[in-house]
């Protein structure tokens, strides 16, 4: 402490500025002369009137330092001293001590976490300048590439349209346009043997220009790099490839790494905070001229028309309205349409274009598709998170409510000793804040453990990732800021309680013990029963999310997800043509085939349930289409023994045989919506339908299959489903398979090396970019109700265990509190059971009265959820049940223990207690 | 708890408590510097109540921080820089209040000494 006064003496002299010294060293000459020139007049000599006077003011010094420590220094002085004196009491009951900070530091842990996601997937700006003035032409939800489209039907645009915005940009500052999508590219760096994949963006020349984005190393693309087709063989890499990969190389711009077999140069690095304007959860690692499209995305007529598989922004003018500038671009997008459709257009369809609208949209977020498929997830979390703190929050204020009580007696001698109610009160409030940043601190900690399981979680095992675990300043405050707030919140109820009872004049009277006035026993009461209420409804979040999941996976699915394995790859991209990559295939399947322990193999575009989908028009013969009727069906290509291998049941006619070979009759198996929507007379197998490819029909359905979910888990509707057989397909891009089926004997897990190695011995140049289970597929729509249905369970659950300690410990305390009147009561003859009754019925009564709050609020907050569910009512009897009976079990044991320890009260013993 | 205590000259120091009432009330008459305020209060209290600069000036200044009082420098009758002081909106409200429970209290002791009397003389 010495060390401290000398710092704070040190301090002072520093800051007091020497006018205010001046003015206190004048204002006591001053009184000094007064004094000396009154005293002269009342006869004394000069040299007496001075003695005197300086008698009656005694050490300058002291009166000085008695008027400055009327200063903040001696607040501070105080303040250090109340804090010594908080933290030895708070060190006298560790016990108490370590659960409060504890459910503290899970309750702000909990938060801070939340924040810290929420914070990057939803609130954070693009790192780029002036963010606010992006403009994303419509959501740009989707990434694809789509054929025989309108402009504005879709929110993807062609290239042309593309071009002739980026020229023209009307009312905007200007426009780019990039790929919706990141295809994966071949990359070989020179030096080392193993060729790597990752994804890459084809962006127009002035797309940084448009983001304001600056490179880290070397410089941007520049609109002088997308000038020819195939003829700017230049890329900016990513922070991440540039480290991962390139070894952090400083010398790496103007170096060549070779791109799908094309040599390309380096020309800049884009710096760590740059994910891009449109990201996943996979970082885009290249970006390359839109003119290198053809080789990148290996289809040589994609910037043809016709190619709807662009994205685009505009940097507004903030001065123009929104209105106009919406009006400029749909007009510009209806011009466009109408030049496609040629001289005839009829009346209809002049309305149809007239229709065509792309809503500008904000951009100044970026895109983010982990915002669109976790944002709700993660604010719902929040709320979830917030009850939690609130629920330590009460428990705090309770068990502080509970002290002060306790020490009333030491409360009302400090008084009557002369300390100040306010310096008593600042005590109080001190100590809640010093446990509250202590939690606070220790929630930080948690905070981070928390946060990267979280993002690990989201990732699937992914190492790459736009989110990072470490707080920024924004969540420092945030945890500091809710640690004050929680800290304020519990320690006002003790702090009102000091304040009541300094003003009661006959506290010293231990009688008060006993019989303490009724608003001290109603705020504990209050505080249990919120946390009831705060708990049910936890709980019944918990349930309805574990519910959902629970419909979601069990859910039939018309394909078996056990002993499956997915491998992905891309043969495309390894330098594979239409004509060589069927001996591939028949190659794989061979060596697949091969491989002990498994069943079957079979390629297909995609797995059996994909969010990508195949889609093309069709025309089954035998059936007129309404005016105006969507004529389309979902097509999947697979092979031969794809039925065999997914466990798609065929439930009429046959599926796919070795037999159906190039050159056979070409045959398709439909899914039994196609086949009853269309022909609902059971007609559908021997008849013909007519399909939009590059290989011509007609094609002959030789069989149907059962329904299965082939997009997600959750949506209601079936589509019409197509199976071709992929050797029966041909041009630039139907020929080939991405994904590999393996059906096994035994846990598919145990075959992936052997795939990966069959592959290999297959071509060891071939990409393989991923294999995993069928489950571990299927996980993967359903990331965000597993996220949510845990943690709100995990968090419910903490919920409950908080409210069961508060409980327990406010009926302790008031047991405790009662010895003497229990022990009065017992030498009157009340029984043990009659004692443990009246404790219990306590608990039970703010019990009943948790449930008739908690019930209606869960009611209606449980309406807000409907649209979280699958195929449940928000208001499922069994959840409400289930929950209402753990509550009570949980209230019943915490108050057991209180209760028992009343009934064995001795009554001899209690009332000399005292 | 001493009410008062024999100094020096004869005099006593002001009743516990009371200095800033005193000092409020002082001021509520005319703004004044440190020593006008201790004259005042030895001349009104005809010489029972002295108060020392050692705890005057530091009360001011506690006032002052209170918001109680304002200060500022002007030259005094005798043509000295001095600090002059000023009873605020809030001196005044806390000159109220404190002169009311003065009053109270006053009486409160008035009673309990002729109630005390009565009961020895009684006994």
């Amino acid at each position: 402490m010495p060390m401290l006064t000398n710092l704070i003496r040190g301090m002072k002299s520093l800051l007091r500025s020497a006018n205010v010294e001046r003015d206190l060293d004048d204002e006591l000459q001053g009184f000094l002369d007064e004094s000396m020139a009154d005293k002269q007049r009342s006869g004394y000599s000069p040299q007496q009137a001075e003695h005197l006077a300086r008698v009656e003011m005694g050490s300058t010094n002291t009166v000085k330092h008695h008027i400055r420590s009327v200063g903040w220094e001696t607040r501070m002085e105080n303040l250090l001293q109340d804090i010594r004196y908080t933290i030895r009491t708070l060190l006298r009951s560790p016990g108490f001590t370590a659960v409060a900070v504890l459910s503290l530091a899970l309750g702000i842990g909990a938060n801070t976490a939340i924040f810290t996601l929420i914070r990057q997937v939803v609130m954070k700006q693009l790192p780029v300048q002036n963010p606010q003035e992006l403009y994303s032409f419509g959501a740009a939800g989707a990434g694809g590439m789509l054929g025989g489209v309108d402009i504005g039907t879709v929110e993807l645009f062609p290239y042309d349209f593309a071009r002739q915005l980026q020229q023209q940009p009307g009312p905007f500052q200007s426009t780019a346009a990039y790929s919706s999508f990141a295809p994966m590219v071949n990359i070989r760096i020179p030096g080392s043997a193993e060729a790597i994949q990752a994804p890459g963006k084809l962006v127009t020349g002035n797309f940084f220009q448009v983001l304001q984005a600056s490179p880290l190393l070397g410089r941007t693309l520049q609109p002088s790099d997308d000038t020819v087709k195939n003829g700017n063989p230049v890329t900016v890499i990513s922070y991440h490839f540039w480290l991962q990969s390139m070894s952090a190389d400083p010398t790496v711009v103007g170096k060549t790494i070779t791109i799908n077999s094309i040599p390309f140069t380096i020309l800049g690095v884009m710096p760590e905070a740059f994910h891009d304007l449109k990201y996943g959860v996979r970082p885009t690692d290249f970006w390359f001229p839109l003119t290198m499209a053809p080789s990148v995305m290996v289809q040589d007529n994609i910037l043809e028309r016709d190619h709807y598989f662009l994205d685009m922004v505009a940097r507004r003018n903030l001065t123009h309205s929104l209105t106009a500038d919406q009006h400029w671009l749909d007009s510009q997008m209806r011009n466009y349409a109408r030049a496609a459709a040629g001289a005839t257009l009829s009346p209809a369809r002049q309305q149809e274009i007239d229709h065509i609208t792309t809503p500008l949209t904000s951009a100044a977020r970026g895109l983010s598709s982990l915002r669109n498929q976790y944002g709700d997830s993660l604010l719902i979390l929040s709320v979830i998170v917030a009850v939690v703190l609130l629920i330590a929050c009460a428990n705090l204020a309770n068990f502080l409510l509970a002290r002060a009580i306790a020490r009333q007696r030491e409360v009302s001698t400090r008084l009557a000793l002369g300390s100040s109610r306010a310096r008593i009160l600042g005590q109080s409030i001190l100590e809640a804040l010093t446990l509250s940043l202590t939690g606070g601190l220790l929630g930080l900690g948690f905070a981070f453990v928390i946060t990267r399981a979280l993002i690990a979680f989201v990732m699937r095992g992914s190492p790459d990732t736009v989110l990072s675990a470490h707080p920024d300043g924004v969540v420092l405050s945030f945890t500091f800021a809710i640690s004050v707030v929680a800290g304020l919140l519990f320690g006002l109820a003790p702090a009102l309680q000091f304040a009541r009872s300094a003003a009661g004049p006959t506290t010293l009277s231990p009688s008060t013990r006993s019989t303490a006035n009724s608003s001290g026993r109603f705020w504990p009461k209050a505080l249990i029963t919120s946390q009831v209420v705060l708990a049910l409804l936890l709980l019944v979040v918990a349930g309805l999310f574990l519910r959902t999941l629970r419909n979601l996976q069990d859910q039939s699915l018309g394909f078996e997800r056990t002993h499956l394995l997915i491998a992905e790859i891309k043969p495309d991209i390894a330098g594979y043509t239409p004509e060589n990559v069927p001996v591939l295939n028949q190659r794989m399947l061979e060596s697949l085939s091969a491989i002990p322990g498994v069943r079957s193999a079979s390629l297909a575009d995609t797995p059996p349930i994909s969010s990508g989908a195949w889609r093309s028009s069709m025309h089954p013969t035998g059936y007129t289409p309404g005016q105006n009727e969507e004529m389309g069906a979902l097509l999947r290509r697979v092979s031969g023994r794809y039925f065999e291998t997914t466990g798609v049941e065929i439930v009429s006619g046959r599926g796919l045989a070795p037999s159906d070979t190039s050159t056979a009759t070409k045959v398709v198996v439909v899914n039994q919506t196609l086949a009853n929507k269309y022909y609902p007379h059971g007609d559908a197998i021997g008849r013909t339908i007519g399909v939009d490819l590059d290989t011509n029909g007609p094609w002959n359905i030789v069989g149907i299959a059962k329904d299965t979910r082939a997009l997600d888990l959750r949506g209601a509707k079936q589509e019409p489903l197509i199976y071709l057989p992929i050797v029966q397909l041909s041009g630039a891009h139907d020929s080939f398979a991405n994904i590999i089926l393996v059906r096994t004997v035994g846990d598919p897990t145990m075959t992936t090396r052997a795939v990966r190695g069959a592959l290999h011995s297959v071509d060891p140049n071939l990409p393989i970019l991923n294999i995993r289970t069928m489950q571990e597929h299927l996980d993967t729509f359903t990331s965000s109700e597993t996220l949510i249905s845990r943690l709100t369970s995990t968090f419910a659950i903490l919920a409950v265990l908080l409210s069961a300690i508060g409980l327990y410990g406010v009926m302790s305390f008031n047991v405790a509190r009662r010895t003497n009147e229990i022990g009065i009561r017992m030498a009157l003859g009340a029984s043990n059971s009659g004692v443990q009754w009246m404790v219990l019925r306590e608990s039970l009564w703010l019990l009943a009265i948790g449930l008739a709050i908690g019930l209606p609020a869960t009611l209606i907050v449980a309406r807000f959820l409907r649209s979280q569910l699958y195929q449940m009512s928000p208001f499922d009897p069994v959840v409400f049940a289930a929950a209402t009976i753990g509550i009570a079990i949980v209230t019943i044991v915490s108050t057991w223990l209180p209760s028992r320890r009343a009934a064995s009260i001795d009554p001899m013993v209690a009332l000399r207690y005292e | 708890m001493s009410i008062e205590r024999k100094s020096r000259m004869g005099q006593h120091d002001v009743v516990q408590g009371t200095l800033e009432m005193l000092i409020l009330k002082t001021l509520a008459l005319e703004p004044t510097h440190g020593y006008g305020v201790a004259t005042r209060i030895e001349q009104v209290s005809q010489g029972v109540f002295r108060v020392n600069p050692g705890s005057l000036l530091p009360a001011l200044a506690r006032m002052e921080q209170a918001g109680s009082v304002k200060s500022e420098w002007r030259t005094s009758e005798n043509n000295r820089r001095a600090k002059y002081y000023k009873l605020t909106a809030r001196g005044r409200k806390a000159l109220a209040a404190e002169e009311e429970t003065w009053n109270r209290q006053v009486s409160a002791i008035a009673r309990i000494m002729q109630a005390s009397a009565k009961a020895t003389s009684e006994a």
